[in-house]
């Protein structure tokens, strides 16, 4: 391992700063990213069903599509609470 | 030629207008603190009125009441035998709200007496969503020059990008839905249908203290949810339609995300706006139902 990054370290100023940023910056990337993992999950069961249940029974078409809309928001907004969490560690 | 070639020839071409670009502009950072774009969610004071100060969340709040009424009832005091392509419109987001959204989640006379709170709140929240996307000088931290005169830069801004009205429109279904149930079964009655039938009697206690705290945080959920969509539906237009360039300053990179911004502009507009209104109006009238009805 290269020595002088142990001087750099060693030096840095404010630290406790710096590792704080660093974890404002890790929140926001988790809170947004994993966030977005699990509604794209949720979101691809949903529209997958959707095909599925629609070929199936193409009579209900309406229906479904009704409550298709409204899964998909509902999944959706799960990923902005991840999403507003990360913003408000980033932030305040 | 095969739409595969024009594909890939299409792709070719605008990888080599983004190298063209950075080879002429150069991509180096130069960060840029005069123009911040990030300020168009700055609330500033516009002017006072008396001990009010306004800013553009409440003219935007006004704009979105008063477009919704004036339009309704100009479309209402106009209606025809043969109605025309406004009209039409109109009447289909009427039989939705109507048939769709409220006599589909409560029983019809109740129906009957919810349907112009949960049409209201469908219709102010999708007016108001949708003029948070046309661009407005509302941006008064930055001033413009155009033509000799001072005007504020242009911004994208909505009263819902704001966590201040779709919570308080939260609120109101909150206190609307609580007091149904009540008024319906009486305040131990009511307390009482927060427990599923058939659970035990010893976990009772618990399933109802997690009843309660889920029945507030629907307050939570309702709310953010709508202001989170809309926040992050403006912020993501801004950034890729040009904030990320002008930080940072380098002007290639807008070559790259220019086209991102317009799709998803199409996409918040004609997708976005719309579903969240719909999803608050739902499950308004989903709360308002389960509040009346006997087991939630």
């Amino acid at each position: 391992m290269d020595l002088a990054v142990i001087t750099t370290l060693a030096q840095a100023q404010d630290l406790a700063g710096a590792g704080g940023d660093a974890g404002k910056a890790i929140a926001l990337g988790v809170g947004g990213g994993l966030g977005a993992v699990g509604a794209g999950i949720g979101i691809g069961q949903i529209f997958g069903k959707v095909i599925e249940s629609v070929t199936r029974q193409p009579e209900m078409r309406d229906e479904i599509t009704s409550i298709q809309w409204l899964g998909f928001a509902l999944t959706e907004a799960c990923f902005f609470y991840g999403l507003v969490a990360g913003l408000i560690a980033f932030f305040l | 030629m095969t739409t595969r070639r024009k594909v890939f020839i299409g792709l070719g071409l605008y990888v080599l207008v983004i190298v063209l670009f950075a080879v002429i502009f150069g991509w180096t950072r130069n960060d840029n603190n005069e123009f911040q774009p990030q300020n168009e969610f700055k609330l500033g004071t516009l002017f006072s009125l008396g001990p009010v100060d306004v800013n553009k969340a409440h003219l935007y709040v006004l704009a979105a009441a008063i477009l919704m009424c004036a339009t309704m009832i100009y479309v209402a005091r106009r209606m025809t035998q043969r109605p025309n392509r406004v009209q039409t419109f109109v009447e289909v987001l009427f039989t939705a709200m109507r048939d769709n959204i409220t006599r589909g989640n409560m029983s019809d006379d109740m129906a009957a007496r919810w349907f112009p709170f949960v049409g209201a709140l469908f219709l102010f929240i999708w007016f108001s969503n949708l003029i948070g996307y046309i661009p407005l000088p509302t941006n008064v931290e930055h001033k413009v020059d155009i033509l000799g005169v001072q005007v504020p830069s242009f911004a994208l801004y909505a009263a819902t990008a704001n966590l201040s009205i779709p919570l308080v429109l939260a609120l109101i279904v909150f206190v609307a839905y609580n007091t149904v149930g009540i008024r319906e079964k009486g305040f131990i009655g009511y307390i009482k249908s927060f427990i599923p039938a058939g659970v035990p009697g010893p976990l009772r206690p618990f399933i109802l203290a997690l009843e309660i705290a889920s029945n507030f945080m629907r307050l939570i959920s309702l709310s953010v949810r709508l202001f989170a969509n809309i926040l992050a539906g403006h912020l993501i237009i801004l950034f890729m339609g040009g904030a990320l360039v002008i930080i940072l300053g380098i002007e290639a990179l807008g070559i790259i995300t220019f086209p991102f911004a317009i799709l998803l502009f199409i996409f918040e507009v004609g997708l976005v706006a719309t579903l969240q209104a719909f999803i608050f109006a739902t499950l308004t009238a989903i709360y308002l139902g389960g509040a009346a009805s006997e087991s939630h």
